[in-house]
Order: structure tokens, then sequence, then C-alpha cells
């Protein structure tokens, strides 16, 4: 397996009744990039990003993550997934939420890193029912890094998240990567597709491109992601 | 399994009911406030007005009378006979008993024929009149010229006695319903939580077992439970004196299984809820057939056949029959029937372990 390779997502494809939420998608992520996934609502990023922490198995196709095939259960201690609305447990406070996802993690310690890393250790004591969306979001992502995984997974970790806190959102992912971690992020926000290292642009559960943004640019022949993405899907469905 | 992951899920939850003021306040309040009120109900309950009228011109009549007013079963109040039907109509005796100018006669001959009129609605009030009335009518025995016969059984009770009352034969049934229903509907709803707020997706992209989730859950609220029991548990017998002639660790015992049953169905079942309301669903399809069906109201043996089968595969039948079987009879471990039915009970809660947890992972997609 190679080792530079921190995700092989091989030939994928997955249905939900008559709809197919993936259709044959391959793609590789990186170690230590932080990877864009691209693409209009119910494009089947979810899907994708819920296949890679295994909470789907495929119909066909294979999954590697961090070396292993998919399922495998020892490979998630190393896997952080943050899901679309925050999944926190409203009657507990902040630290009590960070410490129960390291300790079913089989982690001790580090909760006071990760709150101090989302700016909340000040609010550590707060009950989670009590705190603005912005917070939640920032204690679910302390929830998802507490146990320090090799693979971040985050499903649209911005939305509903006011544009500073997104800024500090970004330049918090920038710093995992920095330091080793592999990000995967989903988004529809094509300036945030600009941030990433690279990126696949899905649509109707296909990968239409993949690349970095100035090779998806190029590919497309356009100005801007935003009309990359335009002409490729275009060119697809024609 | 990992032991530490399993005892952070049952932490998790006994932090969650800590500010979780109502949940507390339905376990541990409510069961008080329920066999409360029912101790009160069947205790102090008042006894039917039944007027009572007596034309007799002979002495038989008053003598009936006498001993009609010192039952207990009902409260004799003397009435005008013309009035009788009009106090029946409004409500103000549930019966009269006419005595005939000639009851005393006929009586002599063998003849013991008072009219009873009875309001009719009430089958329960009607019945302890007429049950008044018969015992009333025993006084008549001596009174009588000539003696006659003595009817005078001699009663043996095999269990409980003659003191054993209403609340003692439920007292025990109810601490098994109660137990089972509350932790029940907490379980249901704690569990289908987990799922609608999201975090029961992020258990399972973690390293978890669906064994670790289900069976933190099952401490966790077994802990609740528990300490549930024994407060039923002190409430009935230290404060409603319900009738137990058993052992109490026994009788914690069996409420512990009733408890982890409860637990159990509600996990199980919380996976075929998709929204709350779904899950208050469940609540009358699981409890009302155990209220009726598990002999807490009408035993099992009284049933039609074709609903003792129905009954047969209800935990709650065999939990009920276990508590008055400890309770009432004083029955130990040694006794086949409480082995039977703790062994069933313990199989229910095994088969809903297996069960909750084959249809979590099916049931997060």
């Amino acid at each position: 397996m190679n080792e530079a390779v921190a995700v092989d997502v091989a030939a994928v494809s997955k249905r939900f009744g008559d709809i197919k939420a993936l259709d044959g998608v391959s793609l590789r992520v990186r170690r230590g990039e932080i990877y864009g996934l691209l693409g209009p609502n119910g494009a089947g990023k979810t899907t994708l990003i819920r296949s890679i922490v295994g909470l789907i198995a495929p119909d066909s196709g294979t999954v590697t993550v961090l070396g292993r095939k998919l399922p495998n259960l020892d490979v998630l201690r190393g896997v952080g997934y943050m899901t679309q609305q925050a999944a926190l447990y409203p009657g507990l406070s902040v630290e009590e939420n960070v410490e129960f996802f390291a300790a079913i993690n089989g982690v001790h310690g580090g909760v006071k890193e990760a709150l101090e890393f989302v700016d909340l250790y000040s609010r550590r004591g707060s009950v989670v029912s009590t705190l603005s969306g912005g917070m939640r979001q920032r204690c679910s992502l302390a929830c998802a890094l507490v146990h320090r995984p090799q693979l971040l997974l985050l499903d649209e970790p911005t939305v509903g998240v006011d544009p500073q806190l997104r800024v500090q959102f970004w330049e918090r992912f920038r710093r995992m990567a920095a330091d080793g971690t592999t990000i995967v992020v989903s988004s529809h926000v094509m300036d945030e597709a600009e941030r990433c290292q690279r990126l696949g642009l899905i649509q109707f559960g296909r990968l239409l491109a993949e690349g970095s943004p100035a090779e998806v640019r190029d590919q497309a022949g356009t100005q801007s992601l935003e009309e990359a993405f335009l002409r490729l899907a275009g060119e697809k469905e024609s | 399994m990992s032991g530490r992951r399993i005892a952070a899920i049952a932490r998790r939850l006994l932090e969650g009911f800590r500010r979780d003021r109502r949940t507390l306040a339905l376990l541990f309040v409510a069961p008080l406030v329920i066999l409360g009120l029912l101790g009160y109900m069947l205790r102090n309950s008042s006894t039917p007005a039944v007027g009572i009228v007596n034309q007799d011109s002979g002495p038989l009549g008053s003598v009936v009378v006498t001993a009609l007013q010192g039952s207990s079963k009902i409260e004799a109040v003397t009435v005008a006979a013309a009035d009788g039907d009009a106090k029946l109509k409004d409500g103000s005796i549930v019966a009269y008993i006419v005595f005939p100018p000639d009851f005393s006669q006929r009586a002599q001959s063998g003849v013991i024929a008072p009219d009873v009129h009875v309001e009719g609605s009430q089958p329960n009030a009607a019945a302890e009149a007429v049950q008044a009335l018969q015992q009333a009518l025993v006084s008549l025995q001596s009174a009588r010229p000539g003696g006659g016969v003595k009817v005078q059984p001699v009663i043996t009770y095999l269990y409980g006695g003659p003191s054993l009352d209403t609340l003692d034969y439920f007292g025990a049934a109810a601490i098994g319903l109660i137990v089972f229903f509350l932790v029940f509907v907490v379980t249901i709803v704690s569990f289908l939580n987990e799922r609608s707020q999201g975090t029961l997706e992020r258990l399972m992209a973690s390293p978890l077992r669906r064994g670790e989730i289900v069976l933190g859950y099952m401490i966790g609220f077994t802990v609740v439970a528990l300490v549930q029991s024994v407060e039923v548990l002190v409430f009935c017998l230290a404060i409603l004196k319900v009738h137990n002639s058993g052992n109490v660790l026994l009788i914690f015992g069996i409420e512990a299984l009733m408890a982890l049953t409860a637990v159990n169905l509600g996990i199980f079942l919380s996976m075929f809820a998709r929204t709350e309301f779904q899950a208050v669903q469940f609540i009358p399809l699981v409890i009302v057939p155990q209220m009726l069906l598990s002999g807490i109201l009408f035993p099992v043996a009284g049933e039609p056949p074709a609903l003792q089968y129905l009954s047969d595969v209800l935990p709650l039948t065999y939990a009920v029959d276990a508590l008055r079987a400890v309770m009432i009879k004083g029955a130990d471990l040694s006794w086949m029937s409480l082995q039977i039915d703790i062994a069933v009970v313990a199989g229910f809660v095994i088969a809903f372990v297996v069960a909750g947890a084959a249809t979590l992972r099916r049931r997060i997609a």
C-alpha cells in the first residue's frame, strides 16, 4: 500500500432505492493535504464521507483508509468525523462532551488542548443547549479532533457559520494539515474550495474532475472555479 | 469489548440525567405519586350507602338491620319506603333493602325474603350491598326461635390471611409494572434522541462496537432503574405497608430483572421509530396489553384460552407472577414455579439485548 495515500476510494457505487448516490467514484487523498469535496446539495458528498468512515457499506468498489481496507473498526481510532449538524449531547457541558468523545476513542487527556484549539476553554463548563450555533460547531470540531486523528473528515463544517468564524476554521484546518493531519472537507461554497490543496468535483454521484484549484480551472478553461464547475457539469450532462 | 468505553457511555447517560429535572421527576417522583394514590384509594375507599326500610311487624327485621348497621362493607342509612326510588335516582344510595311487614312471620316458616332494590349501573357497589345483606342474614340463625342449623365454616388460609386486602394483591404487581413502564419510556426516548441529534452516527463512526453501545446503555439505565426499584420497594413496604412474606432481596432481584427487560426492549423498539412521536406510539402498544393480560388485574388462568397464549409471551406475566409468589406466598428460590418465572424473564432480557445489538447497525443509515 502506498504510504503517501491516506484515503483510496476505488470504483465505489452505492444506491438508495432508485437513487444512485455514488456511481463508480474513484479518488485518492494524499497524507497531510486538505482535500475538498465540492458539489451541490445532494451530489453525494455526504454519502462519500460516510462510506469513508465505514457508516455505509458500498454496493461495489473498495475503500482503503490509512492503509487498511474497510470495514475495519480499529482504523477508526485514527479517524475523526464531524457531522453536518453539530451532533452533541445538549444536556452535557462542553467539556463533558469532549471528554466523552475522547473516552470512546480510547484516549485520556487532550481535552484541554482541543478546547483551546477551538477557543472554548473558557466556556468549558457551559451546557451545550445554552450555546450559540457557532459555539456548538466549534465544540463539535473539538469532539472530532480530541483524539488527534491522522485523518479528519469534515462534512460541511462551515454551514451556518458566520464569515469571521469560517476564516478561523480554515486557519485551524491549515494548522492541522501543517502538523501532518489529512483533512477531507466537503463544501458547496466555491471560495472555500480555493483554500484546498486538491479538489474533487462531484455531481450526481460521479467525480467530474480532480486536481488543484488551478488544475481544475485549466481543465475547464475558465477563470473561476464556479465557472469551471458549471462548465464541467454541463459537459457531463450533454 | 472495552470496559472503559462501556463505562464512558454509561457515565455519559448519568451525567445527562443529572441536569434533566423533568426526567428525574418522572423516574423518582411519579412512582411515589402513582403508588401513593393507589394505596390511598384502595385502603381508604368509602363504603357505598345503602338505604334500609324496616316495616317488619315482628322482631326479626330489626335484628338484621342491627347487623347491617354494624357491617364494614356498607353504610346503612334509614330511609322511608316512598323515598327509596328517588334516592336511587339521585345517587345518594346504591341500593335499598325493604323488610316487609310479614318478614318475621315468613321467616318462621323458613322463607327469608327481604326486597332488595338495586341502582344497577355500578355492579361492584351492588355486589357489596348484597354481600353485606347475606352476612347480616346469618344473624337470624341465632335469633330464630327454636335454633335450627348453625352455619359456621372454619376458614384456613394457605397463603396470606383474612387481613390480606386489595392493595396487597395489586401492590405486589404494581411494583413490577411501574418500574417496567417508566424505565421503558425513558429508555426508548433517550435512545431515540441519540439518533435524532446525530450523536449515534458519531458513535458508529468511532471504534465503539455495537455491543459496547448496547451494554453501556444497559448499565447506565440499569443504575437508574435500580435506584428507582429501591425507592419503590421501600415506599411500598415501609409506608404503604404492602403485605410481604418473602425475602426483600429476592423482590429487588425480580425488579432488577424487570428493569433490564424494559431497558433492552426500549433500545430494541427505538430502532423502529424515527421521531419521538413514533416512539410514544409504542407505549400503548407495549404497555396496554401487558396491563390487561399479564395478570395484574385479572388472573391469567381466568382468561379465555386464546388470550392465555398471548399472556404466555409477555414478560410482565412472569414478573408479576414471581412478585406475587414472593410477596404473598412467601416463595423462595427453591420453588420450581419461581425458578421458571425468573428464568423466563432472564430469557427475555437476553433476547432483547441480542435483538437490539443486531438492529443497531442496520437502522443507523
